[in-house]
């Protein structure tokens, strides 16, 4: 994308307590209209960039330019962005109405603009018969959605969610999941989505931002953090994976060879120039996907894995296989299948073959 | 311990209570008790009191209604009485105009600051109600020193009367030595609104002006509302302070309670209006509790 559809762009930000570092060295452009998710594990700086962007504090280094423009000084009340908070934070003692509305009435906005403008808003979230309600007499989901129509109505460049499902429970948190990411497609408004929950940001994003320890691991599309990720602990952060250590072979450019103890392993290196031009000899994993590996001596694959079952657990749609390699009793690879109803073929004790495909397995540095 | 003698008590069911079982009546006994015997029973004296008569020095344990129909009929009372509920109504206005900033910067502090200035605010209510009268007076006096300072610095050329012996120096003094009462509660309702409502206030576009009316105040009015019910009920039961800095013109209720039991030795009549006096205070008190009631619903 080109640098107009840029709406946001932290460069170099950094955010310390004292001599405590939350935030090392952030470099991200947050792009017009996207839906970006800031995915992380509790105290890894989400929530920090969030803030330093809505200006609730201020960062020690840094810049973070809207229009080319350093927005670090402006106050809070002056930017163009509407914050949805984690525990909503709406006003106790205004009803349903006299919440959504305040961003308009701060601004002196004609009384009849704002009544019609909020009777739209409440459309929009389905809260419509709701107006005169205040807060305590509402639901986690219909709290949320007042929330959300107080940040939209003033019509803001950028949404700023901060963990905003987090309270809700499983089901109707898929439910505003979707509803959320039909709203944004609705109103076309930038969202920046702040969760420690991967299943979550993979759902809703178009751009998953992977924070740990303050420091950006990766940004990519769910599709590429989750079968591309870039270092160990993105591969590790979304749900089961295999990695198989080893040291880097030769590349024809567009795959690469890794030396494990479970023999070599050919993995595709296009679209990760790093891993391409890494040194031969240096230490580094093979990841796969437990549902990208096949069973069985006739699946075609470049990578072939004799191993004994260990475990086989079914997990309804799908049954997991754990097994151990003949070849590095240390190593431990999972198979993930569909599930059949009249059971799972295998048994604890089999020896089958673990086929993986050149173009399933990546690399990441150790 | 406790669980042994539950023990013994479940082996012994039939012999006699278990002092586990009577340990709960006893605490029941002494919890009513005490109210009962030190609050409610001197208050019901004083309502059967309100309906005897005086004759002569002697009380006529004859019931009778003539009190209170003198209150309401007789013209000193009442015009007294309406003075008084304005005085106080107007000393717990301004304790709260003064409390509330002071509860405010209060709450920007942190830490030990915080807790210095809370001190320090709550210092004068260990001292001596009379002391601090006697100081408010060294201030007020016709030689006092507001008088002297104002003489000093010109803006007057002979001692000012207005706050010397009379009601507004009974307001002056009740605003002064109340405030600390009216801070509390205001700084307790400021101390619950959560900081995020003030960023969301922010958030939406608010000025910090537009975030203290629109969010702070109103999110305070519980406090402020039981802060004013509070400094009321203090206010109009006081009868020392008007009799010390009042002089003759400042004569409020709680003054004429005291001389019937004094002076006048009219017992049954300072009864009935003692009466009077605890209803407008029960309704002051309802009326500051019923705002922080239906605000808790919202919450």
């Amino acid at each position: 994308m080109n640098e107009a559809g840029v709406l946001l762009k932290l460069r170099s930000v950094s955010k310390s307590y004292g001599a405590t570092a939350i935030l090392h060295d952030i470099d991200l452009d947050v792009r017009d209209g996207e839906f970006i998710t800031i995915l992380g594990p509790s105290g890894s700086g989400k929530t920090t960039i969030l803030r330093l962007i809505g200006g609730f504090t201020k960062p020690s280094g840094g810049e973070i330019l809207l229009d080319g423009r350093d927005i670090a000084a402006m106050p809070i009340n002056q930017r163009p962005f509407n914050t949805v908070f984690q525990d909503y934070a709406l006003f106790p003692h205004l009803t349903v109405e006299g919440n959504v509305g305040y961003g308009l009435a701060v601004r002196g906005t004609p009384r009849a603009e704002i009544a019609k403008r909020v009777a739209d808003a409440l459309e929009l979230v389905q809260l419509g018969p709701l107006g005169k309600r205040f807060p305590a007499q509402l639901s986690g989901g219909q709290r949320q959605r007042v929330a959300l129509a107080r940040a939209i109505i003033c019509r803001p460049r950028l949404i700023l969610l901060d963990e905003p499902l987090a309270a809700l429970d499983v089901e109707l948190r898929r439910h505003m999941q979707s509803f959320l990411k039909s709203i944004q497609t609705e109103i076309r408004t930038t969202f920046l989505f702040v969760t420690h929950d991967q299943e979550e940001a993979i759902a809703m994003a178009d751009r998953i931002c992977v924070m740990n320890g303050g420091r950006i691991q990766q940004i990519g599309s769910p599709h590429e953090v989750y079968y591309r990720p870039s270092c160990e602990f993105v591969a590790k952060f979304f749900g089961e994976n295999n990695l198989i250590p080893g040291t880097l072979g030769p590349t024809d450019g567009k795959t690469r060879s890794i030396d494990t103890a479970a023999g070599r392993v050919i993995c595709a290196v296009d679209g990760q120039p790093d891993m391409a031009a890494a040194p031969e000899g240096s230490p580094a994993f093979a990841v796969c996907r437990p549902e990208a590996v096949t069973i069985g001596d006739d699946a075609a694959g470049e990578n072939r894995f004799p191993v004994s079952i260990g475990q086989v657990a079914f997990a309804g749609a799908s049954t997991m296989a754990t097994a151990t390699a003949l070849d590095d009793p240390g190593l431990s690879l999972k198979a993930r299948m569909p599930s059949r109803p009249g059971g799972a073929s295998l048994r604890p004790g089999d020896t089958v073959t673990f086929v993986v495909p050149a173009s399933t397995c990546r690399l990441v540095p150790a | 311990m406790s669980s042994r003698v539950a023990d013994a008590g479940v082996e012994a069911p039939a012999a006699h209570p278990s002092p586990s079982r009577l340990v709960p009546w006893f605490a029941a006994l002494a919890a009513y008790a005490v109210p009962i015997w030190f609050v409610l029973a001197p208050m019901a004296l004083f309502l059967g009191y309100s309906f005897f008569s005086v004759d002569k020095g002697n009380i006529v344990f004859t019931p009778t209604v003539a009190n209170y129909v003198r209150f309401f009929t007789d013209p000193v009372f009442l015009p007294i009485f309406w003075r008084t509920c304005l005085l106080c109504l107007a000393v717990a206005v301004l304790c709260v105009l003064f409390a509330f900033p002071v509860a405010y910067f209060l709450t920007t502090l942190r830490g030990r600051r915080r807790y210095v200035l809370l001190v320090l605010l709550l210092v004068p209510l260990l001292m001596s109600y009379v002391i601090k009268i006697y100081a408010v007076r060294s201030i007020l006096g016709g030689n006092g020193m507001l008088n002297r300072a104002l003489l000093a610095t010109g803006l007057i050329d002979k001692p000012s009367m207005l706050f010397v012996f009379n009601l507004n120096a009974v307001l002056l003094t009740l605003t002064v030595l109340l405030i600390p009462f009216a801070v509390l509660p205001i700084f307790l309702s400021l101390e619950r609104i959560p900081k995020a409502l003030r960023h969301a206030s922010a958030d939406l576009g608010a000025s910090n002006a537009q975030t203290f009316w629109r969010v702070t105040v109103p999110l305070s009015l519980p406090g402020t509302l039981s802060a004013m019910s509070f400094v009321f009920v203090l206010a109009i039961g006081d009868f020392l302070t008007p009799q010390m800095v009042g002089g003759q013109s400042g004569f409020t209720f709680g003054r004429i309670i005291y001389s019937q039991f004094g002076t006048a030795f009219n017992w049954p009549f300072g009864a009935a209006l003692s009466v009077i006096l605890a209803a407008v205070v029960i309704i002051a008190i309802r009326l500051g509790g019923r705002v922080e009631s239906s605000r808790g619903r919202i919450q």
